[in-house]
């Protein structure tokens, strides 16, 4: 399944860049993000509550940055699984593009799903996953925002 | 003839229709047994791969939990089963046992169980599960399963090809070389599955101080499952008792080994308590057996004339990881080359078979095994040929179909007609559906860019089967079967048959068939059908048998108890038993039709005062008589089918019109449920023809398992099914009835197919694959 779209996010891409990289940022952004561990400069450990459609499960899963241009681009690939409800892997290239003091940032991901995510259909798992990604860039907007007024630490 | 013959051939409504509208069923769905323990499976979300790691720790200490099980706890009680027959020769499969062994090999493989005091925790419990599966590639397709290189399905095989066979006449290369014409078509039928209104559900009761384990089945093959039970857990079977009660639809599905019912009863001789597993919509999705799933191509030779010359055929069929016990899943493409151009008088043929594994659910036996898909690649062939040589898809047939009066007649694939009657049944169904007048309106339609299409679908169907289907290959599958027949204390009758019921009518044609030989009405005949312990041992429900062979077990056992009540009565009344009949719930005088004593005398006397009886006198009311095929080793039916379609070429949205069928399956014991089954049968071809696909991406997982998205047939899509009769009963019985229960399947399909490819004959387009998607219509007309 593949899965495309494009954000226009009120930062520059140094911030959206940086943000990226931000744990605290990226457990505020991810939807159902109950817990999010930096295992390295480019890994991250995450588990992930969901319900898509009839099946609720807390994702276990790893994600790992390659690719790395940076302020430009990267690739983010993980796997994660959800015990009954199946799997999910993937990966998205995303680019980041100024525009004035604005960023776009577009992404390309492939993902997989396995197991009863799978059975359900992808018809259900497309339109959820597009939800999913919309509150992934609200939230990320919001805390790019909230970051830029909060006084530095 | 002694018997009257009153109720058979009768309209008489199914017997437990009433109870089932009632809300009065009795489904092992809704049995709950005290103590009883409910199952979950995890299975796997991978189609294939190595499992690393298992921990079901804190599952185990979930609440309601009673016990988890994983391979190494639950398998070792289990002798493992192998899906092969000595008849298929080198037919190779895994062995297979309840919960995957190390290795996952199909998305839905379940891995372990948990029982807990209901399903609900259960299935909460199955979250807990650690189960971490290092991925393989999964064998999704057939072709490239068996091309060089291509990983192993499973580890416990050496080839990805389960079976290959070739039959062959000798004529055929030259009949080929001769031919005037030759047509051919590639043809892809995809996966569907039986979508039962009650899903697979067993409850399994081991009582440990007797070693009685009661298994609550919801299946057709009652014995069949009493025999596994008894080997795969070493247990005596006359300690196993299986009870199928109402059963939820079945169509083949239901008698197939499954791992989840084994791993129900292992539970409960483990644990000594009662285990349910009833399945839920979507695992029904990944662990039901799966039907079809062929490519095949074909040609067909003729002579100038339109005479069909020979086949060549060359079938793929995919079966999944392994093949199923105990019938194999080989039988499917087995007799999808021999039942190619069965109605015919070709005289040489070449049929080629490959049955491959994937990682996928395994295929096998569905209503109609082999059938639609041999009459598909017939008929699409013989309406190819007639468009070549320009002659009517009626005039073509009619040339080529074996002769009413030329029987008995061998098939180019071995099979023996003993008589059918494609002639009668090809004139009738003209007649019926008034063919030249619907290519008259076809034409002034098309003029209106209207486009519908006619097509037409003889067919054979293999019925009452004896054991050449299974037995002959090692198989513990019965192909007799038995009765009980007693006559009450009070006159009434009771059958104990094994022939079983799934909604079908089984019990009410045996209460017609034993009404008739006992001079009673059929209300006054209670048939107990389903219980090993009740009834006599025999092959239950399959291929088609419940009327032909079950009907003549009912009939010959009737007639053992008629002759025992007669002699009784002459003894009673000093009469020769010859003289005397019974009618009316009575003894009479054969002669006169004078009444001289009646069935409750004749029972009370035997039973409560035998003592009245002449020394010597048997007063036996109970009867019992086994009953086996002989003669040919199948009862083929045949009939023909026709499809009238409106396909709208801008959308490829095809409406069914209307839907004719003729057939002949012998005597006809009970026409309402003959056609009952018939239009049951055809609604279940259509579903695959235009909606019913289990679709797979390439990783092996199924993309559509949930009613959501799988299609079925609905009623407003259904078109009006008109159907008409030829009688040739067969010589092999008394009662001479056939099976009629595939006859609908086996070419709704094949017909709607033609029907279709005539409505877009126009576009010069055509479609060979189901189901026949609006877009593969739009596909095949080249808009998309």
């Amino acid at each position: 399944m593949e899965l495309k779209g494009s954000q226009t996010l009120a930062a520059t891409p140094d911030q959206v860049w940086s943000a990226l990289f931000d744990r605290a940022i990226l457990e505020q952004a991810i939807p159902g993000c109950e817990s999010l561990e930096q295992t390295s400069d480019t890994s991250f450990s995450a588990v992930v509550k969901l319900k898509i459609g009839p099946v609720s499960a807390r994702f276990k899963g790893d994600v790992e940055l390659s690719d790395i241009a940076p302020g430009l681009s990267c690739t983010l690939s993980g796997k994660g699984s959800g015990g009954i409800a199946g799997f999910a892997k993937g990966a998205a290239r995303v680019t980041l593009t100024p525009q004035g003091a604005q960023t776009v940032l577009d992404y390309t991901a492939d993902v997989a799903v396995g197991g009863k995510l799978a059975a359900l259909g992808n018809r259900l798992i497309k339109a959820t996953a597009q939800k999913l990604t919309g509150e992934f860039f609200a939230n990320f907007d919001t805390a790019l925002t909230c970051e830029e007024t909060a006084p530095a630490a | 003839m002694m018997a009257s013959t009153d109720h058979i051939g009768q309209s008489h409504r199914r017997e437990n229709a009433l109870r089932h509208l009632a809300g009065r069923g009795r489904f092992v769905t809704d049995l709950a047994l005290p103590r009883m323990v409910h199952a979950a499976f995890v299975r796997s979300p991978m189609a294939k791969g190595k499992i690393v790691e298992l921990d079901v720790t804190a599952a185990a200490a979930a609440p309601g939990v009673v016990r988890v099980f994983t391979a190494e706890t639950l398998n070792p009680i289990c002798a493992p089963w192998t899906g092969t027959l000595d008849h298929f020769a080198g037919m190779k499969s895994a062995p297979q046992n309840m919960l995957a062994e190390g290795q996952v090999l199909w998305a839905g493989h379940p891995v372990a169980m948990i029982l807990a005091h209901s399903r609900a925790e259960a299935e909460d419990a199955c979250e807990l599960v650690l189960l971490d599966i290092e991925d393989e590639d999964a064998v999704v397709d057939g072709d490239a399963a068996l091309v060089e290189g291509t990983p192993l399905v499973s580890d416990g095989i050496a080839s990805n090809l389960c079976y290959r066979t070739v039959l062959e006449t000798p004529g055929l290369e030259e009949a080929f070389s001769n031919a005037a014409h030759v047509v051919e078509g590639r043809f892809t039928f995809g996966r569907h599955t039986a979508v039962t209104l009650e899903p697979r559900a067993v409850v399994a009761d081991f009582d440990p101080s007797t070693g009685q384990l009661t298994v609550h089945h919801g299946t057709q093959t009652p014995y069949q499952f009493q025999d596994v039970y008894a080997h795969q857990f070493g247990l005596p079977d006359n300690k196993v008792r299986v009870i199928a009660p109402d059963v939820g639809g079945s169509f083949g599905m239901k008698l197939h080994v499954y791992n989840e019912e084994m791993a129900v009863v292992a539970a409960s001789i483990t644990l000594g308590r009662p285990v349910r597993f009833v399945a839920d919509r979507l695992e029904s999705f990944v662990s039901d057996v799966h039907a079809r799933d062929h490519r095949v191509s074909a040609r067909m030779a003729m002579d100038a004339q339109g005479t069909i010359l020979a086949m060549d055929v060359d079938d793929m069929t995919q079966i999944g990881a392994f093949s199923t016990y105990p019938r194999t899943s080989v039988a499917e493409g087995n007799q999808v080359i021999r039942l190619m151009g069965a109605p015919y008088t070709m005289p040489d043929y070449r049929g080629r078979l490959s049955v491959v594994f994937q990682n996928k659910v395994q295929t096998s036996q569905y209503r109609a095994v082999g059938h639609p898909i041999a009459c598909a690649v017939t008929e699409a062939l013989v309406d190819r040929a007639a468009e070549q040589l320009d002659l009517d898809p009626i005039e073509i047939r009619a040339r080529n179909l074996v002769a009413d009066d030329a029987y008995p007649h061998v098939s180019a694939t071995g099979y023996q007609f003993e008589k059918l009657s494609h002639h009668a049944a090809l004139a009738k169904l003209r007649q019926m559906m008034g063919y030249e007048t619907l290519r008259e309106e076809q034409a002034a339609l098309r003029k209106q860019g209207i486009y519908r299409g006619i097509g037409i679908a003889s067919f054979v169907e293999i019925t009452n089967p004896g054991a050449a289907f299974y037995g002959v290959g090692g198989a513990r599958v019965s192909a007799q079967d038995g009765a009980i027949v007693r006559l009450t204390p009070s006159g009434e009758v009771h059958c104990a048959i094994s022939v079983t019921e799934q909604g079908q009518g089984t019990e009410t044609i045996i209460a017609q068939v034993v009404a008739d030989q006992l001079g009673v009405t059929p209300d006054q005949v209670k048939v107990t059908t389903g219980d090993t312990d009740t009834t006599p041992s025999g092959g239950a429900t399959w291929a088609c048998r419940g009327a032909g062979i079950g009907g003549e077990t009912a009939l010959r056992a009737g007639r053992r108890l008629q002759a025992q009540i007669l002699a009784i009565a002459g003894a009673v009344l000093q009469a020769e038993p010859a003289t005397l009949a019974l009618a009316e719930g009575a003894v009479i005088d054969r002669a006169t039709g004078q009444e001289r004593i009646t069935l409750a005398e004749i029972g009370r006397i035997a039973t409560y005062r035998p003592d009245t009886l002449p020394e010597g006198c048997d007063n036996s009311l109970t009867a019992v008589q086994h009953f086996a095929p002989t003669g040919y080793p199948f009862d083929f039916t045949n009939g023909i089918q026709a499809s009238h379609v409106e396909v709208d070429i801008e959308t490829g949205v095809t409406r069914l019109l209307k839907h004719w069928v003729v057939e002949d399956c012998g005597r006809i014991i009970n026409p309402l449920l003959v056609d009952a089954q018939i239009r049951g049968g055809v609604v279940q071809g259509l579903g695959p023809a235009f909606f019913e696909e289990c679709m797979y991406d390439d990783m092996g997982q199924m993309t559509n398992a949930s009613l959501a998205d799988y299609l079925v047939p609905m009623a407003g899509e259904m078109p009006d099914i008109e159907i008409a009769h030829i009688e040739t009963p067969t010589l092999d019985t008394i009662l001479g009835a056939k099976g009629v229960g595939e006859a609908g399947t086996a070419a709704a399909g094949a017909a709607a197919m033609n029907a279709v490819n005539d409505a877009l004959r126009p576009m010069g387009a055509r479609i060979s694959q189901t189901p026949m998607t609006p877009l593969r219509i739009l596909t095949a007309l080249g808009h998309v």
